[in-house]
């Protein structure tokens, strides 16, 4: 789908906070606009909000892009990429890894999706690597504790 | 070591079997396999680490029966989905509340995800947030930051910078930027285009999701009005058996030899009624032949027993409210009815999908069932054609050029409506076809249309003697055409081309109080300055009123002016009269001591129509013009002007209606103030059809339900 190069942001643009003055901008022309409020609107306030690196305001935009989601079938493949990489910013990357999987599946081509599965992959790589490397430290203490008591009975046995 | 062992092997391996293969579902099977296996072989590594076989046993059973847990696909992918996770997220997605419900509300199930489909706006949503960010990059800046597609131009200008004076640089900044700025705008414009794009589709699919519904609802509709017929039938029946059973009871009292006589009669009549066909009317028959033979045959006799049938009532409506016209289109054609061959004079209906009146120049009155579309009778007694009526439940009153008010009692009709509904389904199926290839809007095919215009020859001809029974009684006192008339409870007032109104009483049928309007009206002009004519009490001056006394029929004079009656129109409530006469007054009445307390002066040709309710009174005359008039100060509220005469007019609660002598309704809403048109008119209009529809004369609504009459007999049901 050749949508040109600028068609989605990079995963690196969503590191890059806005100013608090433009988010503030965003925040009370989303508001202002009330309950039929417009699509690009929501939109500008949601991708601002993952920007942000308040957990709770990442968390507010994932929401509404979801919302954006349901609304509008237009756009749901562009929100595929957004809620990849807000969930990715957010930490919960079995959903990102949905979510970016599905866009890839529609469209082989996305460069973006393509960077932000490398991208997530690695970061699961990495946590997970951690993670098990200290729940695999915790065990081995436990072993040799267990091991060592054990021991002990034996000899006490005999 | 083994710690370590544990957790390199089967992080890698599931990684190299993603890496190599090519499709990256989660669900694939293969993957899991692949898994499983490195689960198994790490599993087998770690529980038998070298040579020791005493273990082996135990341990080899329960590894396979692990294994064959693990080849479920359920248990295989959520354990695949746990190495998909990293461990904090699992933690964090079990433990913590706001995170458990965060990701309920933004749950987005897969099968909205997997048709997603491709996108068909120009500009992505990522273009329109760049395009109104608000422009914040200071001038100096702006052309040294790196910034994506549209703005590159910015970048090649950054090197002329430095070229001419300050002023002019600064004034080029400000002019490229404001160029930018109106590229944004343009994207801005095209996001709102494919906005509105999308509101448009979701609209056609509500409309869709509407009409359905709107089908589901006449559906119900009908079936709740068959509800009622049966209700009103069972009804009846369990009326008769009850009183049948306290007259067999009153009998046993009586001497037993009666009641061997009565039996013997009944089985004689049961036998009669085993060669009839008609076995529902059983008990009436049966009630019939006991009662004329017995002892109770001094009583009058109710039915004679050559008439097989029983009364049916007409199904009053007890507890449904037809609710269907409500929620349609305004100006949607409910039903079009041929009712007559000639100008319709007089009509009226009780409720929507009630019952209609219509009376014509063809001198007959036709009762119509607006349910159904179907003629019910035909109202037989006058002497000639019927100039005002009017319906109120089941009572009718109508007023004709013979000089007598006749009223008639529908509930005394014979009208079967099951049987009619199943007769017409021959002629429905036919007609039903026809609207649905028309292209008139898909509530066309809510109705079974009885007759459209030109199925008028295949239509069963009504009964002939339904409505035999259903007149009243006559008042007949006047000696000219009634030409409007009015009752509400147990008060009829009439008017006539002899220049009185009477009022009735419906109870006794006789008249109470006769009004001289010419009288009356000279009184009030010898206490009023009055513009003009200077009538004295006795004279007939014919400054009055256009066309002379009464009817000029074949007079010089055009047919709307010779129809001018003196009396127009008239409505009373309790002891409150309103009458609109020929010379444009409107005079409002005490009836309890018969003088005129008000009079409203304004219109300039006859008074054709009248109604009032708490506060207005309205008033259609034939100068062309509708005026309201406010009933507490006497003064003009409000006034409409059209092109032709007012021939008659109604409102609701809602709307004002009114036949200005054109081929459609002129509508006006009270609640938007906006005036439009309904009727067989405005799609000839746009169709250009040869044959356009005849002019309206009669019209009345009532919630919504819009009825109208016009010069060559049709009759239209819209919905207003």
């Amino acid at each position: 789908m050749a949508n040109g190069l600028f068609w989605l942001p990079d995963a690196a643009d969503a590191e890059s906070p806005l100013k608090p003055a433009e988010l503030q901008i965003l925040r009370s022309q989303y508001e202002k606009e009330g309950e039929y409020v417009s699509l690009q609107t929501k939109f500008n306030y949601a991708w601002g909000l993952i920007k942000s690196n308040n957990r709770l305001d990442q968390q507010e935009g994932v929401r509404l892009l979801s919302e954006i989601f349901r609304a509008s079938p237009d756009r749901r493949r562009e929100c595929l990429y957004y809620l990849g990489l807000g969930n990715y910013k957010l930490g919960n990357y079995a959903e990102a890894k949905r979510y970016n999987d599905s866009l890839l599946d529609l469209e082989q081509g996305n460069l973006q999706a393509q960077s932000l599965r490398q991208l997530i992959d690695d970061k699961v790589a990495k946590e997970g690597l951690m993670g098990v490397a200290i729940v695999g430290g915790v065990a081995a203490a436990v072993a040799v504790g267990v091991g060592m008591f054990v021991r002990g009975a034996q000899r006490g046995k005999r | 070591m083994t710690g370590r062992g544990r957790s390199t092997s089967p992080r890698r391996q599931p990684g190299h079997s993603r890496q190599a293969s090519n499709d990256d579902n989660i669900s694939d099977t293969r993957q899991i396999e692949a898994f499983g296996r490195t689960v198994q072989a790490t599993a087998s590594q770690l529980i038998f680490p070298g040579n020791d076989q005493h273990g082996t046993d135990p341990y080899k059973s329960a590894l396979t029966s692990v294994q064959r847990q693990l080849r479920r696909p359920l248990i295989q992918r959520s354990v695949f989905s746990f190495t998909q996770q990293s461990p904090r997220e699992l933690l964090r997605g079990k433990f913590s509340t706001s995170e458990v419900e965060h990701r309920a509300l933004s749950y987005i199930p897969q099968e909205l995800i997997r048709t997603a489909p491709a996108g068909q706006s120009p500009f992505s949503l990522f273009e329109g947030f760049k395009a109104s960010l608000p422009d914040t990059e200071d001038d100096g800046r702006g052309g040294r930051r790196k910034r994506h597609g549209r703005n590159g131009s910015k970048l090649l200008e950054g090197p002329q910078e430095h070229k001419g004076p300050p002023q002019l640089v600064k004034m080029k900044r400000e002019r490229d930027k404001l160029d930018h700025r109106l590229e944004m705008m343009g994207i801005r414009k095209t996001m709102c285009a494919s906005e509105i794009r999308e509101i448009d589709t979701k609209i056609a699919n509500m409309n869709t999701m509407r009409r359905v519904v709107l089908e589901r609802l006449a559906g119900l509709e009908q079936e709740e009005h068959d509800m009622e017929v049966e209700i009103g039938d069972l009804a009846e029946r369990v009326a008769e058996m009850q009183e049948m059973l306290e007259d067999e009871e009153a009998l046993a009292k009586q001497s037993p030899s009666l009641i061997a006589e009565g039996e013997a009669e009944r089985r004689a009549a049961d036998k009669k009624l085993e060669t009839e066909e008609d076995d529902e009317e059983a008990e009436a028959d049966m009630d019939a032949s006991f009662m004329s033979e017995s002892i109770y045959g001094k009583l009058p006799k109710a039915q004679e027993s050559p008439r097989s049938k029983a009364k049916r009532r007409m199904p009053k409506r007890t507890i449904s409210m037809p609710v269907l016209h409500e929620h349609m289109e305004p100006g949607t054609k409910i039903r079009e009815l041929q009712a007559h061959n000639d100008v319709i004079t007089a009509m009226d209906f009780d409720a929507p999908f009630g019952t209609l009146v219509t009376a014509a120049l063809d001198d007959t009155v036709r009762v119509w069932d607006l349910n159904a579309g179907r003629c019910m009778g035909m109202l037989e007694g006058h002497l000639s054609s019927v100039r005002c009526l009017q319906v109120e439940e089941n009572l009718v009153a109508t007023g004709s050029m013979d000089a007598s008010i006749r009223l008639w009692d529908l509930g005394q009709a014979d009208y079967n409506p099951a049987q009619a509904a199943a007769s017409n389904n021959i002629t429905d199926k036919s007609s039903e076809a026809e609207d649905a290839e028309a292209d008139k809007g898909s509530d066309a095919a809510l109705f079974t249309p009885a007759a459209s215009v030109a199925d008028l020859a295949s239509q069963p001809p009504p009964q002939g003697d339904a409505m035999a029974d259903c007149h009243l009684f006559t008042l007949s006192a006047h000696v000219a055409e009634i030409t409007a008339l009015n009752f509400r409870g147990n008060t009829l007032v009439s008017g006539s081309a002899d220049k009185t109104l009477r009022q009735w009483d419906l109870e006794k049928g006789r008249c109470i109080q006769t009004l001289d309007v010419l009288w009356a009206a000279a009184q009030a002009q010898t206490t009023t300055v009055n513009t003009s004519a200077a009538a004295t009490p006795a004279s007939e001056s014919g400054g009055w009123w256009k066309s002379g006394a009464g009817r000029l029929r074949g007079s010089a004079e055009a047919a709307e002016q010779a129809e001018a009656d003196f009396v127009g129109a008239v409505q009373v409530f309790d002891a409150a009269l309103a009458c609109g006469t020929a010379d444009g007054m409107v005079r409002l009445w005490d009836l309890r001591s018969g003088q005129v307390h008000r009079s409203l002066v304004g219109h300039t040709g006859p008074v054709t129509s009248l109604q009032f309710d708490d506060v207005f009174l309205v008033t259609g005359s034939r100068d062309r013009s509708i005026r309201i008039w406010d009933l507490r100060t006497g003064t003009i509220h409000d006034a409409f002007a059209y092109d032709q005469p007012i021939s008659s007019m109604q409102f609701d609660a809602r709307r004002i209606v009114a036949a200005a002598g054109e081929d459609v309704v002129k509508v006006y809403d009270k609640a938007d103030g906006r005036q439009w048109d309904c009727g067989a008119g405005v799609l000839a209009a746009t169709a250009e059809t040869t044959s356009r529809p005849s002019v309206v004369e009669r019209v009345r609504i009532k919630d919504g339900y819009l009825v109208e009459g016009r010069r060559d007999g049709v009759v239209g049901v819209w919905s207003c």
